[in-house]
């Protein structure tokens, strides 16, 4: 709640006078059946047209007055509370993209959507739906229990004897109906994850003949939610009518108690009349705040898990005193780095140097740490020993923007963002002129792919490039590569299935990217290895061997091994047939 | 394709239905009705009973005020438990139809054709059997047994106020219009700014969701500003729309609170006069205050329910034309069954067309003999998942025929053919449970050693025993999440395990990393061996794994043979594999 009132800073004011609002309202509705009274006994028992005309007037002031006080709490309260929402999603959100990759691979991306969606709605809903229900109500109850002493102690008194059970019977209603919303949430939460993997998984459930099995599950759920939302009911079946009861016993002990003192001429009937309604605004905050508890408790649930994530601390960022880099050469230096994601090192002591322009390949089977070595080198994190420097500038010591804006980077299968082909490109380089995106374009044969595609460059690309081949989605992001013109390249072959034109205009987009650049590349395929000057092999989180290609071949070792999965099987299919 | 996606329902038909469902549930429904109605003639009386002891017992003191208050305490608790009543049965009316065409609408799913999935997003098909469904439950649970005993209550009050005094009854329901008139317009303003609300926060997941997937491209290119940007202003549309929405809850909201001090106000004026002047007692003043003030809310809910009416209709107009308007695959007339042993597969003379469009396979022909393992080569868009997905009858032929073991596929019992082929997609699909129970989902009865053999020759034993909990670790979002190539392993053991007599592979080792792919193909030909297999790839390095292959151009055969004579024909399999084949 403090993060909360951090986005209050300026509004201050507002909330202030939202309070004061809040409290006017109150005395509008309260203070009307006061003037009732005042109408009653002044007016008509006292044979007073004229009184009672101009206290029917103010009355009908009283309430103009309430109804814009309700419309200015309505307002300013959703104002104030959009203010902190919208305060607090951004922050979440910039902070979560300042954390590194290391936090992303620890979450499942659902996980952390849900916090800045479904989590930051249910601050919002408290604040712009519970708020005004709460102020008003919190105010008008006991602003009605005060209206009802200030008419006649006594009666105030006899009516608050109902008071405490009905306070009994709302708690029990928070607590039971909390519990029950949650319980109910989930079982629902359970029926929709099933409809939606069936629906997801139709082709395997249908072609696996599950459908009766898929039925079963289903049914078994749904009956459960089924049975859950009647539990529900009727909790709320049996609390507010119950409410209901209490209000009227209230009314009856009025009744009784007022008529004796009225009787001994201690009352008047104005106010023994007003205090049965001044009963009902007793009653009603008890049942409207029941019905804004379960928010709140939601509200509090979700700020404590977004709270964890705004208590993450960045893991790289820049140092006090980092420098931006000049114009880099394009000297690469791998220093003896270790690196654990948890207490198992990934990289035990890996060194080398990349001269610039120079075009290493990585080699080596998935899961050794080569995707490691490349995401250090991008500065994802930092080496737990060792370091990695650019023209001798250890990565810690500058300010990350500036190294990062002269490196490149290509990822196996590259997610595209939503909106056009040409937008994607222009990702890595926002000033770019539609003539230097083209050119980029052209250079790499994206506008080969884009030719097919309606609109062509301009095509809309659909969430994450569903409806892009992988190499088509590589191919867009090599355009985007060059585009940003990086002195430093890192990139890491798709593996996955492409057809033989795509991969053909991959590898002279290659051939155009990697010219005059220092580049890592993580190698799948022998032609991309052909290409390095020097082969790295990795292996559990060492290097194995290094050298050229051919030198390597003449080695009886790791390299010589791959080389021959990776082409040796062709080759004796080949000679069989031949 | 108007068969997957039929049109809504009109209203009438919609509401006949509705009422058929009802029906079911009738015996709840009026005992619900029945204590509406005695909830009424209570709270009607109770009001009643107080002007009497006012006036007889309070002011006049001829007769004693106990007895009064006696009933009225009695009749409270007797409303209380008629209240109870009819909230809860016609709330449970609610759940069961709710449920009701929940388990209808899935129990349709999971027999629609490939056709229907193809035409409607995951999304749409989800919402209309979950968010769709909740209209229909509140109207039906809550809003038109409401909506009558609104009705009823408006009447008695009226009957009773106009025996009191006709004329100042005319005059004190001068807020009763406006109430009513201001209720509806709210509920019909608020209703699209509240659905435009869950669209903007439709946007804002959309905007999260992409900044997280792709936070790697974010941050090398250091576009963490751009992002940021842009969610801020998705967020900001949050924030106008429901701004707006606040607006007009300030328009109409007050009103509804305020309104009823009209009346109040006229009772006051006219009705003060009228008893100053001797016409009326003041019990019956306070009756018209009284009544007027309970007719608040049911006028309020009159608004609230026409609203929900519509919405209801529309969303279950929506739902019963799928249930009546999509069919199913048919079940042949006289069902055939598979002849025992080996399997061979024939298409003859087959086209295939997706609802209306161009044909995509033209009048092929292809064999595949018992036991023979075929792959089919081809570029995107060639037709080859089209072909593979004939042979489960994830679609029929629009002309020709696919036959296995002699017997039209159309003539065997759908869960026969299914049951004999085996079919691991491109895009593999797994549940949300154990390994173990992945592996299995052919068939469950499987012996372990076999599912274990199965898993060695598809490669999942590579990293199968070290997950966390080995076979047993839970897949999924809620588990450990695979990688597309350990999916495609796992989906490809899950088709070996099930023993069946027709394989079908539709490009199986696609996003497995190359050496691995070059062990798999070694391992699984023994496994394949003795089952008819048809397997589509864009890499050579599969084909190897083939007695024979095809290739499909345009959605036709264009070339036939072994391997390795294809390569050396100099065709069209020589050109699609280019450079691969050529290095070697």
């Amino acid at each position: 709640m403090r993060r909360l009132g951090r986005y209050l800073e300026g509004r201050k004011l507002t909330a202030a006078l939202m309070v004061l609002v809040g409290a006017g309202n109150a005395a509008a509705q309260t203070g009307g059946w006061l003037l009732v009274r005042n109408a009653i006994d002044k007016g008509i028992t006292a044979d007073n047209e004229h009184h009672l005309t101009i206290v029917v007037a103010i009355y009908l002031g009283v309430a103009a007055a309430g109804w814009f006080l309700q419309a200015m709490l309505i307002r300013g309260l959703a104002t104030i509370g959009q203010a902190i929402v919208i305060g607090l999603r951004r922050d979440l959100f910039d902070h979560l993209t300042g954390l590194s990759l290391r936090y992303f691979s620890q979450q499942k991306a659902g996980w952390i959507i849900a916090r800045l969606t479904s989590d930051v709605d249910a601050v919002s809903d408290v604040l712009s739906q519970g708020m005004p229900t709460l102020v008003s109500n919190v105010m008008l109850l006991p602003a009605a229990v005060t209206a009802l002493l200030i008419a006649d102690w006594r009666l105030g008194i006899v009516s608050l004897a109902v008071l405490p059970p009905a306070l009994a019977l709302s708690r029990w209603f928070q607590r039971v109906s909390h519990a029950a919303n949650v319980e109910q949430r989930n079982r629902i939460a359970a029926v929709t994850a099933q409809i939606a993997e069936s629906v997801a998984g139709m082709a395997v459930v249908q072609a696996f003949n599950r459908e009766r099995r898929f039925q079963a599950e289903f049914d078994a759920l749904n009956e459960a939610n089924r049975a859950q939302s009647t539990y529900v009911q009727k909790i709320f079946s049996v609390f507010f009518p119950s409410i209901e009861f209490l209000g009227v016993l209230a009314m009856v002990a009025v009744l009784y108690v007022g008529s004796h003192l009225y009787a001994q001429d201690t009352l008047t009937i104005g106010t023994l009349i007003t205090a049965i309604y001044l009963l009902q605004l007793v009653f009603q905050p008890l049942q409207e705040l029941s019905d804004v508890y379960g928010q709140l408790q939601s509200a509090g649930a979700a700020m404590v898990k977004i709270a964890s994530i705004l208590d993450e601390e960045p893991e790289i960022r820049d140092r006090p005193g980092a420098k931006p880099l000049p114009r880099l050469s394009g000297d690469l230096d791998i220093d003896s780095v270790v690196f654990a994601y948890g207490k198992d090192p990934v990289l035990h002591g890996v060194s080398f140097r990349v001269p610039p322009g120079g075009c290493f390949a990585l080699v080596g089977e998935s899961g050794h740490g080569k995707s490691t070595l490349a995401r250090l080198i991008g500065r994802h994190y930092d080496p737990d020993e060792g370091a990695v420097r650019v023209d001798h500038h250890d990565l810690r010591d500058v300010q990350l923007r500036s190294y990062r804006r002269q490196l490149g980077v290509v990822l196996q299968d590259p997610f595209l963002f939503s909106g056009t082909i040409a937008s994607n490109i222009r990702f890595a380089k926002p000033d770019a002129t539609d003539e230097e995106v083209q050119a980029a374009a052209a250079a790499v044969g994206v506008d080969r792919v884009a030719a097919r595609l309606s609109g062509g460059l301009e095509h809309e690309v659909r969430e994450g490039g569903a409806g892009l081949s992988s190499g088509e989605r590589q191919l867009i992001s090599i355009a985007r590569a060059l585009l940003a013109d990086p002195r430093i390249l890192v990139l890491d072959e798709a593996t996955s299935n492409i057809d033989r034109p795509t991969e053909v205009l991959i590898e002279r987009a290659l051939d155009r990217l990697l010219a005059g650049r220092t580049s890592i590349i993580i190698a799948h395929r022998l032609s991309t290895v052909r290409r390095a000057e020097k082969i790295l092999v990795v292996e559990h989180g060492r290097i194995v061997q290094r050298g050229a290609e051919r030198d390597l071949l003449s080695e009886d070792g790791v390299f010589r091994r791959l080389a021959h999965t990776l082409e040796g099987g062709d080759e004796t299919e080949f000679a069989a047939a031949g | 394709m108007s068969f997957v996606d039929p049109s809504d329902l009109g209203l009438l038909p919609t509401f006949r239905r509705l009422l058929r469902l009802w029906r079911d549930q009738w015996r709840l429904g009026v005992f619900g009705l029945a204590c509406s109605l005695a909830y009424t003639l209570i709270s009607t009386a109770i009001p009643v009973l107080i002007q009497q002891a006012i006036d007889r017992s309070i002011v006049h003191h001829a007769q004693p005020l106990w007895p009064y208050l006696a009933i009225i305490a009695g009749l409270a608790a007797l409303r209380a438990v008629v209240n109870f009543n009819r909230r809860y049965a016609t709330a449970r009316i609610g759940v069961r139809i709710e449920a009701r065409m929940r388990e209808l609408l899935y129990q349709a799913y999971l027999r629609y054709p490939r056709g229907f999935y193809d035409r409607h997003p995951t999304g749409q098909v989800l919402s209309r059997a979950t968010n769709d469904l909740y209209p229909i439950r509140y109207f039906i649970g809550w809003g038109f047994v409401q909506g009558m005993q609104s009705l009823m209550m408006i009447t008695a009050a009226a009957v009773v106020l106009t025996v009191v005094d006709a004329r100042l009854a005319l005059y004190t329901a001068v807020a009763m219009p406006p109430i009513t008139v201001l209720a509806l317009r709210f509920a019909r303003r608020v209703a699209p700014i509240s659905r435009q609300v869950q669209e903007r926060k439709g946007d804002v997941t959309e905007a999260a969701d992409e900044a997280v997937v792709g936070i790697e491209m974010v941050q090398t290119f250091g576009r963490e500003d751009d992002v940021r940007g842009r969610f801020g202003e998705k967020a900001e549309g949050v924030r106008s729309t429901v701004l707006r929405q606040a607006g007009v809850e300030s328009r109409h909201l007050p009103g509804l609170y305020y309104l009823p001090a009209l009346s109040i106000a006229a009772v006051l004026f006219f009705g003060g006069r009228q008893v100053i002047g001797g016409h009326l007692s003041i019990g019956q003043f306070v009756l018209f205050e009284t009544l007027l003030l309970q007719l608040v809310w049911p006028l309020e809910a009159l608004g609230w329910i026409t609203n929900l009416a519509q919405r209801a209709l529309a969303s279950a107009g929506r739902s019963f034309a799928w249930l009546e308007g999509i069919e199913a695959l048919p079940e042949p007339a006289r069902p055939r069954r598979l002849p025992a042993g080996r399997l061979d597969v024939r298409f003859e003379r087959v086209s295939f067309a997706y609802g209306g469009e161009a044909d995509v396979l033209h009048d092929l022909d292809l064999t595949i003999e018992p036991g023979e393992i075929v792959a089919v080569c081809g570029p995107t868009g060639a037709g080859k998942t089209s072909l593979l997905n004939l042979l489960p009858r994830f679609y029929d032929p629009t002309a020709g025929r696919v036959r296995l073991g002699g017997v039209d596929a159309r003539d065997v019992p759908i869960a026969e053919l299914r049951a004999s082929v085996a079919l691991v997609t491109q895009r593999p699909v797994l549940f949300s449970v154990p390994l173990r129970e992945n592996l299995t989902a052919g068939r469950e009865e499987a012996d372990w050693d076999e599912v274990l053999a199965a898993c060695r020759a598809a490669g999942v034993d590579s990293f199968g025993p070290s997950l966390p909990e080995g076979y047993e670790t839970l897949i999924g979002e809620r588990g450990v999440n695979l990688s597309g190539g350990q999916r495609q392993r796992v989906a490809l053991a899950r088709a070996l395990v099930t023993g069946a007599r027709v394989v079908v592979l539709d490009d199986p080792l696609s996003a497995v990393d190359t050496f691995t792919e070059r062990q798999l193909v070694a391992r699984l030909r023994p496994a394949l061996a003795g089952r008819t297999v048809l397997v589509a790839t864009q890499r050579l390095s599969t084909v190897w794994i083939a007695d024979r292959a095809v290739v499909l151009l345009d959605g036709r055969i264009v070339e036939s043979g072994r391997p390795a004579e294809l390569v050396r024909a100099g065709g069209p399999f020589a050109t699609l594999f280019g450079d691969e084949v050529v290095a070697a």
